[in-house]
């Protein structure tokens, strides 16, 4: 017996009616998540944590497997007619919403309505939709000005927002606004009596979801979705240190994810899996703003190439064990369909800091002052924008290095003014794997100017490109436009990759069956 | 007296009312924006604008402070940005662990501190003394979240004693809730220990030098009775005051605590709100403390009182 299971029973003993803590039952899952569960509409917030959320209460029409095939979850089958232009979906039947009203096709259009509105790959739809309406209780259809080969994949794309089904009443919701009920066909109920925002989300399984024996392999978020556990408890510990303690005491059983330093304490522990959380890395970016010089001019942006190191940015991250990182990336997740090499020879071959300089000098740089942006309480961030402080002073730049916190970061890269009124030149982020892996979700890729993400690139032949491919039927068509785009972007450069970082998670040898790819909660079971 | 306290509690209104004027202002003033942070990180200006738009923090300042002072004016602290919930159910949600975080540190620091500071003044000069005042320093210069993190490696990893974090609540058992308490308490605990230690002597070792203990000694009086019923009800008001001081600081030290342990309180929320920019939980939980702080200043004025029958309001 260890000695603090005795001095509860001696606390037992000597109090008159104790309530005694239980052992965790195996049939609850205590899990702590990379952030605080704020919002619970994963439409209106495009957190990654409510899109985790959101997988549990909610169903989508699709699922994706890891190559990206969609596979039917809450659809039976989708029948195209017209070359492609009219989609006609129908729903599976036996599919309940967790108030127990049945899901109709009117919920699903409502959904899709509201999704469209926010997720740019919906946005694009909707710009191809000429009407979306249900045919009757399981049936919809989607009649389109042209065919939309992505149909399918947008229904089950995992980036944020994501096309979740809410009953009617509550996606007819502004997207703009919160929704004020937590009402899904998922696998899991959430438990809003429980639900203390900072501390602890809980979930509990729905007895009535039926999993879709046609949903493909287990894979990403297709194949049947089959939940081993009756509770599930979201712990939010901000201290990553205090949340590798409780893993190494088994009082969590999975801490999504764990900084470099704690990854190596977890490793020693025998009762304790470190693994990569999925195999799609995050993209780091050196952001310009192209509105203000010196880097409106694109010599300048290319004058940097030769002194880029992406190993560097990449060690800062996640540390020195390559296989938390790699090198030598472009514009898309690396390993991912559309990733390759085209147009990455100026990341290649001997660095040189004075070829940089040099390249500055001929751009015409005479010593501006150059604003970097960046936060300090985001892990990977704050790192790359270390780096490039320090690539900076090396270089001989005229830097003035703006470290605050995220909220202000947000807000400050917002400003399109110039530098003397409060604006930046440079900042660096990272974008999840499976927001970067193609042009769809690739806010830093867009080329259309003051409507483009924070920078503003002015990249007409990008969003050529982009609209092309929204329309190419198949792979290898994507895979030479995904081409293309690379080697525009290596030569206008809107951003730098600085390398991609890996997603580690951890967690107790017990659990068997994660799914990889981010913190899903069917499959996985308790040995 | 009781028009003495009936003056304090209404003095509190117009207190309430200046740090209500300087965290409406404060939060509009400073950096940050709610609206991009709900945005992520792929939004579009246009997107930030419009969700900036529905939360109202396109409007003018005064229009803003006005809604919200008449929102306060009927008992609303308003709503989460992010969470969507009411503020005074997001407090609600978070008061007892940081009370009883704040209660169990208190007497624990109160009831190690005084006897400390005491025995330091009895023994003035001794090893006793300084170790004593070896602790206080010590205590006071190690920062919380050291010994907070010192003291889960020893007592929760190591020796497997008590639990690293969490809280329980006080209705699932006093056992559970004390457990969880313990590491946090001890790690508050130690500044207020050497902080109220060292006052506790300083006063000792004034009242020890008056003429009446020496007449209580020369009465055959026991060094106990001495020390605890003669000195140091006579040099309880400067420890009140620290104690009260303590309280007030404790709001901060929890915000650190409550990290290390993840305790879901007050001070996290706080810290929350501040990162995201979650004004309508900031305001309410800095009137919040405001008020705390208003109260624990009566008290302890009110204490005098007990300590001291001179002290009349």
């Amino acid at each position: 017996m260890q000695r603090r299971a005795l001095l509860a029973l001696g606390a037992a003993a000597a109090l008159p009616a104790p309530a005694i803590a239980q052992p965790a039952s195996n049939r609850v899952l205590k899990f702590v998540p990379q952030a605080n569960l704020t919002s619970v509409d994963p439409i209106w917030t495009t957190a990654t944590v409510t899109r985790n959320h959101g997988y549990l209460v909610y169903d989508c029409l699709y699922g994706l497997d890891d190559q990206f095939r969609p596979h039917p979850q809450m659809a039976e089958g989708t029948l195209f007619d017209d070359g492609g232009k009219i989609a006609t979906i129908t729903l599976r039947p036996g599919l309940f919403f967790h108030d127990g009203e049945p899901v109709r096709a009117t919920d699903v259009v409502a959904s899709l309505n509201r999704w469209m509105a926010r997720s740019p790959i919906g946005q694009k739809l909707r710009s191809y939709t000429e009407e979306l309406e249900a045919l009757d209780d399981r049936r919809l259809r989607f009649r389109l000005n042209k065919p939309f080969p992505l149909l399918l994949h947008a229904l089950g794309s995992v980036a944020t927002p994501t096309p979740f089904i809410m009953p009617e009443r509550i996606a007819r919701t502004d997207p703009f606004q919160q929704i004020r009920e937590t009402v899904g066909s998922g696998p899991f109920r959430f438990v809003q009596s429980e639900f203390n925002s900072g501390s602890l989300a809980v979930y509990v399984r729905n007895e009535r979801y039926v999993p879709n024996p046609n949903a493909g392999p287990v894979s990403l978020t297709a194949g049947p979705k089959v939940v081993h556990f009756d509770r599930l408890e979201w712990h939010i510990i901000q201290d990553t240190a205090t949340s590798t303690a409780a893993l190494m005491q088994g009082e969590i059983d999975w801490f999504e994810q764990p900084t470099p330093e704690n990854q190596l304490l977890l490793r020693r522990n025998r009762n304790v899996v470190v693994e990569l959380m999925t195999p799609f890395m995050s993209l780091g970016i050196m952001r310009f703003n192209f509105l203000h010089p010196p880097f409106d001019n694109p010599a300048m942006r290319r004058a940097l190439l030769p002194a880029i190191q992406q190993s560097d940015f990449m060690i800062a991250a996640q540390g020195p064990d390559p296989a938390n990182w790699r090198d030598g990336v472009g514009i898309f997740t690396p390993g991912s369909p559309l990733a390759s090499d085209a147009g990455l020879e100026p990341l290649r071959g001997p660095r040189s800091i004075e070829r940089a300089r040099q390249l500055m000098r001929e751009a015409g740089y005479t010593n501006q002052l150059i604003r970097i942006l960046g936060p300090t309480d985001i892990l990977n961030p704050a790192a790359l924008t270390q780096v490039t402080i320090d690539l900076f002073r090396r270089l001989g730049a005229n830097i003035d290095p703006v470290l605050t916190d995220w909220g202000t970061v947000v807000q400050r890269r917002a400003s399109r003014e110039p530098l003397e009124r409060g604006g930046w030149s440079i900042t660096c982020t990272t974008f999840a794997g499976f927001e970067v892996m193609d042009p769809a979700g690739h806010f830093p890729l867009r080329g259309n100017g003051r409507n483009a993400w924070f920078g503003w690139p002015d990249i007409p032949r990008l969003e050529e490109l982009r609209d092309a491919w929204f329309d190419a039927p198949d792979l290898p068509t994507q895979q030479a436009l995904a081409r293309e785009m690379q080697i525009v972007a290596m030569h206008e450069l809107p951003f730098i990759p600085l390398g991609a970082v890996a997603s580690i998670t951890a967690l107790r040898r017990n659990l068997t069956g994660r799914v990889p790819g981010f913190a899903q909660f069917w499959n996985i079971r308790r040995a | 007296m009781w028009a003495y306290i009936v003056r304090r509690i209404l003095a509190t209104i117009p207190v309430m009312a200046v740090v209500a004027l300087f965290v409406f202002s404060l939060l509009y003033i400073a950096p940050g924006d709610p609206a991009a942070v709900i945005a992520g990180d792929q939004a579009s200006p246009e997107d930030v604008e419009r969700i900036r738009a529905s939360l109202g923090l396109d409007r003018p300042y005064l229009v803003r402070f006005g809604e919200w002072v008449w929102r306060i004016l009927h008992g609303d602290l308003g709503t989460s940005i992010f969470t969507n919930l009411p503020v005074a159910t997001m407090i609600a949600q978070r008061i007892e662990p940081t009370l009883s975080l704040m209660t169990v540190t208190i007497l624990f620091a109160v009831s190690v501190a005084v006897p400390l500071g005491v025995v330091a003044a009895w023994k003035q000069g001794t090893i006793i003394d300084r170790l004593v005042m070896a602790f206080a320093v010590l205590g006071f210069s190690v920062p919380v979240f050291v010994v907070g993190y010192l003291l889960a490696y020893s007592f929760a990893l190591e020796l497997d004693w008590l639990p690293v974090q969490g809280y329980t609540p006080f209705s699932h058992g006093f056992w559970p809730w004390l457990e969880n308490l313990i590491l946090p308490a001890l790690a508050l605990g130690t500044v207020y220990i050497a902080l109220i230690a060292r006052i506790t002597r300083a006063s000792m070792l004034e009242v020890l030098n008056q003429d009446y203990i020496r007449t209580a000694r020369a009465k055959g009086a026991g060094q106990g009775s001495i020390l605890f019923l003669h000195a140091l009800k006579n040099a309880a008001v400067p420890i009140a005051t620290v104690v009260g001081i303590g309280i007030a600081l404790l709001i901060g030290g929890a915000v650190v605590t409550e990290s290390v342990f993840a305790i879901p309180g007050l001070g996290r929320l706080t810290v929350d709100a501040i990162l995201r920019r979650d004004y309508p939980v900031i305001q309410g939980v800095v009137l919040l403390f405001s008020f705390v702080y208003v109260l624990v200043n009566l008290a302890i004025d009110l204490l005098y009182t007990l300590f001291d029958p001179r002290i009349r309001y």
